[in-house]
């Protein structure tokens, strides 16, 4: 039984040998979309083109928009000189964002009342729009609370008892930059092996049963089990050497930190490819051509994709689809390896995620052997 | 170019495309499936970020604070924790995003000097989550401190001193909800047109020559234009249903606001869609078997339309490097067209300029298509 | 056999290379109207590559080829417009029905409307077909898959006609069946090129180039190799006449002869 399997690994790996462009897919696609990844995924919001309309032109009015353009967050692009050219500048996309100040701002400051300045916001992109109002919240807020104080000093005012603020001092854990990338890059490693494996083990079996070499395989001594793990055991060899080529590159590249037990991350993704190659095989039974399998390929793994928390956060998600995701081994995945290398926390921690990846991959792997005997038939 | 030989290979595609019931099925589902999964399963408004909150001091004023956190929508406060260690294991295994932390002493150095911090620990994994919550973790906590400041001056009977001297009137334009639903769906249906476009064609060339009905047809007198565009057809009425099932979906079942024109639409949707189908040709013609073919196609048309079209992830925060590359990837200007037509009323002659790109991109690559398709074995 | 009209087939000194392995080594031969050439050989002979050369699939390395007329190197598609060509794997679409296959190849190959219906029955009939329009292809048996194959090559009435190994796979009585047809495409004019391993399909044919490894060992009537083979054989015994060796016999001989010189 281990020669036949063994004469099937060869096989594969002489085909996979002869097939360079096969060789250069794999190596190719999981560069480039770490690269891509990497500096294109961003929800950062920084230099947002804003017009600014100052109608007050008083040292006050001044010292608001210098505060703006100062931050960084602000790229103060339209000068306006009304507000229907605000307004035209945000129709036309040349700003997102569009502050007013009416005249009478420094006048309401120094009188220490309430004095307002317009924004208006570009809300087709909504998530730019809310974190830049954000922004202009705080830039205001600050930029009030300074004045008010230095007026209060200069008026000597007395302020009875000092004024309440509260504030809050964060920190943050694992990602102390906030850097995009160590968030995306060990979740495109888990992405990719899950794409390019389900397609290599789907469209390996197809092949072979639309040419009509499965036959020939079949009526040879070799049995069902061993036909199947022939084939599979292949991509999960290239799955592993796979993991370890885009981690190596995360790592060396994007200095993306690995603070965990690379045993740990190991076993989780040994556990993982047996779930990915077993969605494979469950998809090869039920194609005839190849064109089905990409298909259904694309059919079963974009929503694996867009569910499994990649970087658009579960918690988020209305609760079906949440109940959805427990059933997605890249979900599971994700956590394991993100924890490995940003967290560096142990299997007493993950221990719920690699228990569910075994279930998973258990089942998953029962289903497909059973349905892919029934298939031969 | 003889027409006759263009209908003769689009009837024989129809009539295979027909024969494969299962192929004609996925292929009309897919896209239905598609915007359910990304229009629910995307969302950039995050809510309900898991908090688990430390309170060492136990007063009124830090009972306060975390019931405005409970309050919050952006939060759900899943535990409440004593000690560092619990905190910490909280963080560490992913059941809290973030950890408030309201520090003994806390309303008496209020009394005292009128200053108070509250610490917030965030799990930093995910960036941009950790951005949000931190903002909206300060946002919360600056209504507290403004609440608190508003009862001081109260109390002490003086003139009501604003607590907000300078405040903002925001308005927003064409998504006045804010609601990323609708920046987002139209973006996915780009997103979904660009894949499923890609994939209807990428292995219709691949797939006659692994038959080996390519190379009769190569003996023939068919030139490549033609065999293109009778190829094409067939697959561009498959493309346009789906088109019109996604924006059906948009407008009538996520009621994303339509204020534009259906002929602005239409137009720039068969535009977008003779670029993917014939991406998908070009790759099905340059890479003879079916597995290979697929993969590129599916790389070629799910990344970069994900990441660089701007549905998601805004092109103007890219790196400049990254954002010329933008440029190049042809569902960014059809993301830019139907965000402008549906959000915005925007109809031709605003459009002018991401419809000329579009049309570029499809004239240069039907030649290229077209010319790729070398009538020779080797 | 009508040999008054030039050649319709002309190959002078043509060579294919393949990295450093040549698949066919200085072909020269003539093919007249309504002559039927078979090319004989073993696999790998360059049989299939040959055709493939004069149908356009593949550009010479060396020589010349011209296919009525045309030189195949300058204009493939002036060729492909007046040829017919059979592949090894009769490459039909299997999801299709006959009649949907021959209608597919009438438009590709414009055969004048007012002409493609008479064609179709004319092919459908020859095949055998009649009453089985609908069929899909992927259902018929083999030696109904040939003719039809055979049929779709000839609807729109090439001068000439190139098969690669038309009778692979089929059974006997398929083959003879099919040579009768080729016969009667012959004696309308047709000139056929046809490739095959089977020795005593030569014996159908008015010539035969026997090739292997790319070289052009012998040509001639199948008379004429067998005698140059192997001179006037063996008397028969009862009869006093002498027996006629067979292709395969003259065939191994004139190979064992070639490869001989060659050394």
């Amino acid at each position: 039984m281990i020669r036949r399997i063994a004469e099937l690994l060869i096989k594969e790996f002489l085909q996979l040998k002869r097939d360079r462009s096969a060789r250069l897919r794999l190596l190719i696609p999981p560069i480039i979309q770490m690269l891509l990844f990497g500096y294109a995924a961003t929800f950062e919001v920084f230099n947002v083109s804003t017009a600014v309309l100052d109608q007050d032109h008083t040292q006050a009015s001044r010292s608001l928009t210098a505060a703006f353009a100062a931050s960084g967050r602000f790229k103060l692009t339209v000068p306006a000189a009304t507000r229907g050219e605000v307004r035209d500048a945000i129709e036309k996309g040349d700003a997102e964002v569009g502050i007013v100040v009416p005249p009478g701002f420094a006048e309401l400051l120094e009188k220490g009342q309430s004095s307002p300045i317009q924004v208006l916001a570009d809300g087709s992109n909504s998530n730019t729009a809310l974190i830049a109002l954000g922004y202009v919240g705080q830039i205001a807020g600050s930029f009030g609370q300074n004045y008010a104080l230095e007026l209060a000093q200069r008026t000597g005012r007395a302020l009875g008892r000092p004024m309440v603020n509260v504030t809050m001092a964060e920190r943050y854990w694992y990602n102390p930059n906030l850097n995009s990338r160590w968030f995306f890059v060990p979740g495109v490693i888990g992405t990719l092996t899950l794409i390019t494996i389900v397609n290599l083990t789907a469209f390996a079996i197809v092949r072979e049963r639309e040419v009509g070499t499965l036959e020939q395989i079949l009526v040879t001594p070799i049995r069902p089990i061993e036909f199947i793990i022939g084939k599979t055991l292949p991509f999960f060899l290239i799955g592993l050497f796979e993991v370890a080529i885009v981690a190596a590159v995360g790592m060396l590249w994007f200095d993306v930190p690995f603070v965990g037990d690379p045993l740990l991350l190991f076993a989780g993704t040994c556990l993982f490819l047996m779930s990915v190659l077993a969605i494979g095989l469950l998809i090869s039974t039920v194609c005839m051509t190849q064109q089905q399998a990409f298909a259904s390929n694309f059919f079963v793994l974009n929503p694996m994709f867009i569910l499994s928390g990649f970087s658009f956060p579960i918690s988020s998600m209305p609760p079906v689809l949440q109940w959805f995701t427990y059933l997605d081994p890249l979900r599971y995945f994700l956590v394991i390896i993100r924890s490995c290398f940003l967290k560096g926390v142990g299997i007493a921690v993950l221990w719920p995620q690699m228990a569910a990846l075994a279930a998973l991959s258990a089942s998953l792997l029962a289903i497909a052997v059973l349905r892919f005997r029934k298939s031969l038939d | 170019m003889k027409l006759r030989r263009i209908k003769a290979i689009a009837v024989k595609e129809t009539l295979q495309i027909v024969r494969d019931p299962r192929s004609l099925m996925i292929a009309l589902l897919i896209p239905v499936l598609q915007m359910f999964m990304l229009g629910y399963g995307i969302s950039l408004d995050i809510e309900r970020i898991p908090v688990c909150a430390m309170d060492r001091e136990g007063s009124q004023q830090s009972q306060d604070l975390l019931k405005r956190f409970s309050a919050s929508r952006y939060f759900s406060v899943q535990k409440l924790v004593s000690n560092d260690g619990e905190l910490a294991h909280a963080i560490d295994d992913g059941s809290c995003r973030l950890g408030i932390v309201v520090p003994a002493g806390f309303s008496q150095a209020l009394n005292d000097t009128g200053r108070g911090t509250v610490q917030a620990v965030i799990d930093g994994t995910d960036s941009n989550t950790a951005n949000l919550a931190a903002n909206y973790a300060r946002a919360v906590v600056s209504g507290y401190s403004s609440a608190l400041q508003l009862r001081s001056v109260e109390r002490r009977g003086g003139h009501l001193q604003t607590q907000t001297p300078v405040a903002v009137e925001a308005r927003v334009w064409f998504n006045e909800d804010l609601v990323s639903r609708n920046y987002i769906i139209p973006g996915i249906v780009a997103l979904v047109m660009a894949i499923v476009g890609a994939q209807l064609t990428s292995l219709t060339i691949a797939r006659e020559w692994e038959r080996g009905t390519m190379e009769l047809l190569v003996s023939t007198p068919v030139k490549p234009l033609e065999l293109m565009l009778g190829k094409l057809a067939p697959y561009f009425l498959v493309g346009m249903a789906d088109a019109g099932i996604c924006l059906a979906l948009a407008v009538f079942w996520f009621e994303v606001p339509f204020r534009g024109a259906l002929t602005t639409l239409l137009f720039t949707t068969s535009l977008f869609l003779t670029v993917v189908l014939c991406i998908g040709y070009t790759v099905s013609v340059a890479i003879r078997s079916q597995v290979g073919a697929s993969q590129v196609a599916l790389i070629l048309t799910m990344l970069p339309t994900t990441l660089l079209s701007g549905f998601a992830f805004p092109i103007e925060q890219m790196p400049w490097p990254v954002r010329g590359v933008t440029y190049l990837v042809s569902a960014r200007y059809y993301v830019t067209i139907l965000k402008a037509v549906f959000l915005k009323g925007a109809g031709v002659s605003e459009l002018a300029l991401p419809i000329l790109c579009l049309a570029a991109y499809a004239a240069v690559l039907v030649l290229a298509a077209a010319r790729a398709f070398r009538k020779t074995l080797d | 056999m009508a040999t008054d009209a030039a050649p319709q087939i002309v190959v002078d000194g043509l060579v294919k290379r393949f990295g450093d392995f040549i698949a066919v080594d200085e072909v020269s031969f003539e093919v007249g109207r309504g002559e039927i050439m078979g090319f004989l050989g073993p696999n790998g002979a360059g049989k299939s590559t040959l055709i493939r050369i004069l149908c356009g699939l593949l550009t010479p390395s060396a020589g010349r080829a011209l296919v009525a007329g045309i030189d195949v190197a300058d204009d493939p598609d002036g060729v492909r417009r007046r040829i017919g060509y059979m592949s090894q794997k009769f490459s039909l679409y299997d999801d299709l029905s006959v009649i949907e296959n021959l209608r597919f190849f009438g438009g590709i190959y414009g055969v004048p409307r007012e002409r493609l219906g008479e064609r179709l029955d004319y092919v459908v009939e020859m095949a055998g077909l009649a009453g089985r329009e609908s069929s899909l292809v992927a259902t018929l048996a083999g030696g109904w898959k040939q003719r039809l194959a055979l049929g779709a090559a000839i609807l729109h009435q090439p001068a000439i006609l190139f098969l690669d190994e038309p009778t692979s796979g089929v059974d006997p009585a398929s083959r003879r069946r099919f040579w009768d047809l080729i016969h009667d495409l012959g004696a309308e004019g047709v000139s056929i090129l046809v490739s095959t391993h089977y020795m005593d399909e030569a014996e159908y044919c008015n010539r035969i180039a026997l090739v292997n490894r790319g070289r052009l060992i012998a040509l001639g009537t199948p008379q004429e190799l067998k005698r140059r083979a192997l001179g006037a054989g063996p008397l028969d015994a009862a009869t006093g006449r002498p027996i006629e060796p067979s292709m395969e016999d003259s065939f191994v001989a004139l190979v064992g002869r070639s490869l001989e010189e060659a050394r």
